[in-house]
């Protein structure tokens, strides 16, 4: 049954759109579209944020609210001039503004999603035995959360790539050059992504003390210093 | 001389919801379901006539109607379930059920939705979620047909884990019809994959499954009605233990 | 004589074993107290008859028992699964009502009840000519003999009364894949369902060192489905835990 179309962008109208019907959007430059995913980043990652933080206290449930959505947001912005002009570098011809629009299309998706399973993510962190202390990082409980969050959030990105893709696609009328484009715009939202929630951690609890919002430890080192260095001990 | 001439043969159910035919071309799918028994009549019947219903304005009071019957026949099992223990479990096992069923259900809706919009489909929140609770009324009136079956072994049998697993069965072929015509609905939503609904179903099923172990014990006793912040567990581990203690009971049994 | 009149006529056992789906179907699709009546006391009488020659051979009491479980049992099974296999067959596409869905449960139970009764007089020649059971009854050919011929009755009359049911249900449906669909689903709710009745109503041979009793003390304490599931565990356990009589 057709829902009636309304002037503003609804959650469904935003995830159903066909590919042509979002190029469009982007190409009319409408601000309605930018402040949609916006704001869909900013309520859906926040709600699974405040779900996954709530496993340690409130406080910490607030943080990650606000901590999830800003890494993503600033994935977005800092990757915005790179993602620009790699595009075109790659046979895809869109403008920086588009560009951005497109990244940030995909991220939304993924904030629905992440927004929708914040109820499920909230109920398994329900029935997770509670920090105490004896809780420490190796413990089953919080291994198990871990995982599960992550899980979550891996079908939310897979689910806003696959979005994304037909979108590159059509734009380029090439599904070679689209998957170029959405190959390489993966692997700098991913190096840069990965980094900004190593400053921002913790999300979800941090033996060390109290809940902060960022800790000054937290702007030493490097997620990728810390893989190498975990690689080095494991063979050296 | 051929004593018998043909009978009228009835007419035969199609199957649930696949094929062109859209939703409403039989003049009886446009019948309105005025009541309960007519939606449980339907949704056994005539599915299509249910999923037209859900479209059309003022589906709430079918909607409720459906969700009703899902309470009232969650009841109905859930005493057969606390029938096993007896006690407070003649109350606690019903309302345990049919109130896990129900946040179940309303912790995954929006999911459901945003995975349903996600895939193309064009049915609406309200339609989603009437659709849902035709699977809880359709899943809660299988588990009451296996209500009989549940209660002799529930009499005739002193394990826990053996009536759990019992009930499990009985929930998984429930779920399964539950399914199959949440399925045919979505086929008629102009969804171009089920990917997402399939992935729902694995979600929501978790949720039920998980549900069970958090408002434990619903089958045997304990002192508490819930479980204290630290007794919580992941289903999985739930049964774990339940079979490591019903396998030590059968060792002390033949001490 | 139109089918309008076969349906109507006196019910026949006859008529019920040749199975004219036809017919039969005309029977499921009306129902009348004689006929009902008349299916049920072929199941009595029949599956009776059987459960009689079964008991025999430990004793007169066990096979007054065994008489009264036997039909007993089915009637219970049908009944208890009524609501479900009522479920079951619009679901899987058969539009049939729970008046229609009983009726051919009913009405397969009956043939097989029949052809039970039927062989019931052979049973008791067999039993007859078996010599009277000894506290060792359980490790003698005689006993397995007994054993297996009562598996090969039950398994021909049940295989007899499901034909049955499928032809009745193909003719109910139109159509030879949904009957097959239903019978399978009801086949399974009603095996579950009986076999765990049977289990509860032990015993039917009857053991020599155990009295004649109508159910055994702890009937209500275990179940079938426990039990089989204890055996595989025996046999595939190398060191089994639990083996009766063996202490760990």
């Amino acid at each position: 049954m057709l829902t009636a179309v309304k002037p503003a962008f609804s959650v469904g109208e935003f995830l159903r759109a066909e590919a042509r019907r979002l190029r469009e959007w982007m190409a009319q430059r409408d601000a309605g579209l930018v402040g949609f995913c916006v704001a869909a980043v900013v309520v859906g990652a926040g709600l699974y944020g405040a779900a996954m933080g709530s496993w340690r206290e409130p406080l910490q449930s607030l943080y990650t609210g606000i901590k999830l959505p800003l890494a993503i947001l600033l994935t977005t912005l800092g990757n915005g001039l790179l993602n620009g002009m790699l595009a075109p570098l790659l046979g895809l011809n869109v403008t920086l503004r588009q560009s951005l629009g497109l990244v940030l299309f995909g991220f939304a998706v993924t904030a629905v999603i992440l927004g929708a399973l914040s109820p499920v993510a909230l109920f398994l962190v329900w029935n997770t035995p509670p920090l105490n202390a004896a809780t420490q990082l190796t413990s089953p409980e919080y291994g198990f959360l871990q995982l599960a969050l992550a899980v979550f959030i891996a079908v939310a990105g897979v689910t806003g790539c696959a979005r994304l893709w037909p979108l590159l696609r059509e734009w380029a009328g090439n599904a070679q050059i689209g998957g170029r484009v959405l190959f390489a715009w993966l692997a700098t939202n991913l190096f840069l992504g990965s980094q900004v929630c190593w400053v921002l951690r913790p999300f979800l609890w941090d033996p060390a003390g109290p809940p902060r919002f960022i800790g000054r430890e937290y702007l030493h080192g490097s997620f990728f210093e810390t893989v190498f260095e975990a690689a080095r001990r494991l063979i050296f | 001389m051929n004593m018998n001439p043909p009978l009228p043969v009835p007419p035969q159910i199609p199957p649930p919801g696949y094929g062109p035919r859209p939703l409403g071309d039989d003049p009886a799918e446009r019948v309105p379901i005025t009541n309960p028994i007519a939606a449980i009549e339907a949704i056994l019947r005539q599915p299509r006539r249910l999923m037209y219903s859900l479209r059309q304005p003022g589906a709430g009071g079918l909607i409720a109607g459906m969700l009703f019957v899902a309470v009232v026949c969650s009841l109905i099992y859930g005493v057969v379930v606390g029938s096993f223990s007896g006690h407070e479990q003649w109350w606690a096992a019903p309302v345990k059920i049919s109130v896990g069923l129900l946040i179940s259900t309303l912790i995954c809706l929006p999911s459901l939705y945003i995975f349903a919009c996600l895939s193309g489909s064009q049915a609406r929140l309200a339609e989603m979620f009437g659709l849902v609770a035709g699977l809880l009324m359709l899943m809660t009136l299988l588990l009451v047909g296996f209500a009989p079956v549940a209660w002799l072994f529930s009499q005739s049998t002193e394990h826990v884990a053996w009536m759990g697993a019992l009930h499990l069965l009985f929930w998984f072929v429930a779920t399964i019809f539950g399914v199959r015509f949440l399925n045919a609905a979505f086929a008629h939503s102009n969804a171009r994959s089920s990917a997402g609904l399939n992935t729902w179903i694995v979600i929501f099923m978790l949720v039920m499954l998980q549900m069970s172990a958090a408002l434990r014990p619903l089958i045997g006793r304990s002192e508490e009605f819930l479980p204290s912040a630290s007794e919580k567990k992941f289903f999985l581990s739930h049964w774990a233990d339940c079979m490591d203690a019903s396998y030590k009971h059968r060792s002390r049994g033949n001490d | 004589m139109t089918a309008q009149a076969t349906i109507s006529n006196p019910p026949a056992l006859g008529t019920l074993l040749s199975g004219e789906a036809k017919t039969l179907a005309g029977w499921a699709g009306q129902f009348e107290s004689r006929r009902f009546a008349f299916h049920i006391a072929v199941i009595v009488v029949g599956a009776g008859c059987y459960g009689a020659a079964m008991g025999w051979w430990r004793a007169p009491m066990q096979a007054l028992f065994v008489g009264i479980k036997f039909p007993l049992i089915i009637l219970l099974t049908t009944l208890g699964n009524a609501l479900l296999n009522a479920m079951l067959a619009p679901l899987l596409g058969l539009n049939i009502s729970l008046r229609q869905s009983l009726l051919a449960v009913l009405m397969s139970f009956a043939i097989t009840a029949a052809i039970l009764g039927a062989f019931s007089p052979l049973l008791a020649f067999v039993v007859w000519n078996t010599p009277p059971m000894t506290p060792d009854v359980k490790s003698t050919t005689a006993y397995a003999l007994i054993k297996l011929l009562h598996v090969v009755v039950i398994a021909f009359a049940g295989i007899a009364g499901n034909v049955r049911l499928f032809q009745l249900l193909a003719q109910l449906g139109g159509s030879r894949r949904v009957a097959q669909r239903v019978l399978l689903a009801w086949l399974a709710v009603n095996l579950f369902l009986g076999s765990q009745l049977t289990w509860i109503a032990r015993p039917f041979i009857g053991a020599p060192r155990l009295p004649v009793v109508f159910l055994r003390e702890h009937a209500l304490s275990s179940n079938f489905f426990e039990n089989v599931f204890q055996t595989l565990d025996w046999l595939v356990s190398p060191e089994p835990p639990n083996q009766p009589g063996q202490k760990p």
